[in-house]
């Protein structure tokens, strides 16, 4: 029989995936005791692995769009519902470590048209930028800017640094800046939202700490 | 009967309450899953490790939630398993079906698919994810409550004005109501307001679902250039949504363009060699395109890919046999008919395509005595009222000539003649037979009086229900059905007529019943026909106006 490398790879894959599913889960279910030093530990092994579980996400999807671009498959759904979701993700990676807030504001429609998984994956990847760098509060926010739908993550840390700033700001690609793959990743995301020619774009800001902002046409 | 009544601003679930069902092949991802789920509240809990066991479960009770993971290692898939529990009935459209999946590649195969579950999580995914996304469900098929309600009562007017008060009150769900409306109206057939629903939804965005529904409404509208340019253009942004390959060779073979309808399927089975449905299709159009190697791939992956489908029918071990047959390739045939005996000999549809098959192989050996019993193995079987589909009785009266007998092919051609006395393809191909057998006067014979009864008493019935004269309709029509009880055309047109005698003259149940029994039997010879759903609007309206309601189940 003819070995096949790409099966091999797929169900290898599979196999790792299911065995990240069961680890985060045995994770999720270690209690937090109230000592400083064993919930500690517990949190950042809860976190380190939804890392990996995120990273491998994008990986895959990375080298799926390596030979096309990333086609967003469309469909109306809530802000509303989005943030909420958002939320609820941050807080239970906070662990009561981090306040998490939620800010909708008035103009937010009630339904906007986006590839929901996608914008997800960039969302939860900013939420882990917040852990890592956050003081104490990460808030989460929809609003109206400029006909698009703005969907944000803010946190109370020092802010990007300045040369991410300018390479998200630039536009220029991943190998040239050494910006951060999930970065990189939320731009392919936001540029691939397109409503009749206008493009989604990712906005990275310092306001006094940083703010990342997905504006979907 | 009471109407529903839908509280307005409750968005309370009481997950307590909730029955689930877990569907994984892994014992320590169910054991997750659990946990996940009792995180939330969920604690009524069934587990189970394969689609058969969840078939076993969910026919035993109902469960208010289904958690499925795509990959249930031998057997059947996620998929397979979702579209057995829609295509039966088994799951109310209350029940959520959540498929869980290592890639996020399944959604976007799945997403525009006929037959998509409420969700899906890539995993792994959180206990917060997982619940939160739950949540809208529930609350979205609360809203939809008195939609489905209707919807499963048949009563499809009455749900379309639920989904309208929906798209007017609820903002929130006023998609998804459209979406629901659209699927309803191409169901009625009235494709023209279809049309105008999916071009509403595409000036709001050009979203993938409502582009392939406007697409489908231009097509059942016969207007196939348009669907087709829509089509086109959905496919250079979105290459990989399979669902519009599906529908673009429709609209190709309408245009009698086979070559594009194969190429169509070609790059849909290309991206998802899974679905049956399209290996199917895949195989029929390469087969009339002479293509028999495509052919021969396509039906070896129905078999294949389709083990544990449900859409696999005996009729697609004759497809693969035949294309067999034609390469000469004697020794693939057999070891087909070898590999799946135990699955062809469990019902007589199956032995006959055995039976059929083994008379054609044997005839091209020379083995005569061999391809005589095995003929008479068929007459036994069609003797006890077995019928195979139209292709595999042609390739049976084929080899009855070839045998010298003459007159059981003639009585074969008559059957399958009368059964399709419109579709020129099947009576082209049984001239060809005849033709090869040097018997082309007999067989123009045998084909003109089977057709030519057939259509005569087609043609007066239809012609005196014009003229108002119902009672001799129904006589001839249903003469014709004696004749010809598997023609969906002259079923249909029975049905009609018989409704219309009703409408005129008052009720009589015998002869509603004998409408219902053959619109069941023309839904079954053509299935998604477009005159069916307008058949069965018009027979609820008979029934609702001499007040035969359909007892709704709630």
């Amino acid at each position: 029989m003819k070995f096949d490398g790409t099966d091999f790879y797929a169900a290898l894959i599979h196999e790792l995936k299911n065995n990240l599913g069961v680890l985060s889960m045995t994770l999720e279910r270690i209690p937090l005791l109230g000592e400083a030093e064993h919930d500690a530990s517990v949190d950042s092994a809860r976190l380190l692995c939804q890392n990996v579980v995120d990273r491998l996400h994008q990986a895959l999807l990375i080298y799926k769009a390596a030979n096309q671009l990333i086609h967003p498959v469309l469909d109306a759904y809530s802000p509303h519902d989005l943030v909420q979701e958002i939320a609820a993700s941050a807080k239970a990676l906070a662990h009561g470590r981090l306040h998490v807030e939620t800010a909708i504001a008035g103009d937010t429609p009630v339904l906007w048209f986006f590839d929901r998984d996608l914008v997800e994956m960039a969302l939860v990847n900013a939420i882990h930028n917040a852990l890592a760098h956050a003081r104490s509060t990460i808030r989460i926010e929809a609003e109206m800017e400029a006909d698009c739908l703005a969907l944000r993550v803010r946190d109370d840390s020092p802010g990007y640094p300045e040369h991410i700033l300018e390479s998200v700001a630039d536009g220029r690609s991943y190998a040239a800046t050494g910006t951060g793959l999930g970065l990189q990743f939320a731009r392919l995301i936001a540029q691939s939202h397109d409503n009749r020619g206008r493009l989604g774009e990712l906005r990275l800001g310092n306001d006094p700490g940083a703010v990342f902002s997905l504006l979907l046409p | 009967m009471s109407q529903p009544t839908a509280p307005d601003s409750d968005t309370f679930i009481d997950y307590g309450a909730l029955r689930a069902l877990v569907v994984d092949d892994s014992p320590g991802m169910r054991n997750a899953l659990r946990l996940t789920l009792s995180n939330f509240g969920i604690t009524k809990i069934q587990m189970v490790a394969n689609a058969a066991e969840a078939i076993f479960q969910i026919k035993n009770r109902s469960y208010d939630f289904i958690l499925c993971d795509f990959n249930l290692g031998v057997g059947r898939d996620g998929q397979q398993l979702l579209e057995e529990l829609r295509h039966g009935n088994l799951i109310a459209l209350e029940t959520v079906f959540m498929m869980v999946t290592a890639e996020s590649y399944y959604e976007k195969v799945v997403a525009t698919a006929e037959l998509a579950p409420d969700d899906y999580m890539i995993k792994p995914f959180s206990a917060e994810l997982l619940c939160s996304r739950l949540t809208g469900i529930l609350l979205r098929k609360r809203a939809f409550r008195d939609v489905y309600w209707h919807f499963q009562a048949h009563d499809l007017e009455a749900s379309i004005a639920a989904c309208d008060a929906l798209i007017h009150n609820k903002p929130k769900y006023a998609v998804d109501a459209l979406r629901f409306k659209g699927e309803l109206l191409v169901a009625l057939g009235r494709f023209e307001e279809a049309e105008a629903l999916y071009q509403q939804v595409v000036s709001m965005r050009a979203i993938p679902w409502a582009r392939l529904g406007l697409a489908r409404s231009l097509h059942l509208q016969k207007k196939n250039e348009e669907a087709e340019e829509e089509l086109r253009d959905v496919l250079e942004r979105a290459p990989e949504m399979v669902a519009a390959y599906d529908l673009l060779s429709d609209v190709c073979l309408e245009k009698k363009d086979v070559a594009a309808a194969q190429e169509a399927l070609e790059k849909g089975v290309a991206i998802s060699a899974k679905t049956v449905r399209r290996q199917q299709k895949l195989g029929e159009v390469a087969y009339g395109n002479g293509d028999l190697d495509t052919a021969r791939t396509a039906f070896d992956n129905v078999l294949e890919k389709g083990r544990h489908s449900i859409f696999v029918t005996p009729a697609d071990f004759g497809n693969l046999c035949r294309v067999q047959l034609e390469q000469g390739d004697l020794e693939a045939v057999a070891d087909t008919l070898k590999k799946n005996k135990s699955t062809l000999q469990a019902n007589p549809e199956g032995q006959l395509v055995m039976a059929v098959t083994q008379s054609i192989a044997h005839t091209r050996t020379g083995n005569l005595s061999e391809a005589a019993k095995a003929l008479d193995a068929v007459a036994s079987l069609r003797a006890d009222g077995t019928r195979g589909d139209a292709q595999l009785m042609l390739d049976l009266a084929g080899a009855c000539m070839a045998n010298g007998r003459n007159e059981e092919a003639d009585a074969v051609v008559a059957e399958v003649a009368r059964n399709a006395h419109d579709s020129e393809a099947l009576l082209a191909k049984a001239k060809r037979l005849y033709d090869e057998a040097g018997r082309t006067d007999a067989g123009a014979n045998v084909l003109a009086s089977a057709t030519g009864d057939v259509r005569k008493l087609n043609n007066e019935g239809v012609v005196l229900a014009q003229r108002g004269d119902y009672k001799t309709a129904v006589e001839k029509l249903l003469t014709a059905c004696n004749e010809a009880p598997y023609n969906p055309r002259i079923l249909m047109n029975a049905v009609w007529v018989i409704l219309k005698y009703i409408d005129q003259g008052g009720m009589d149940e015998a002869m509603i019943e004998t409408a219902r029994t053959q619109l069941r039997e023309a839904e079954r010879q053509a299935p998604g026909h477009p005159r069916l759903a307008g058949l069965r609007l018009q027979m609820k309206d008979v029934e609702t106006r001499f007040g035969i309601q359909r007892k709704a189940a709630r």
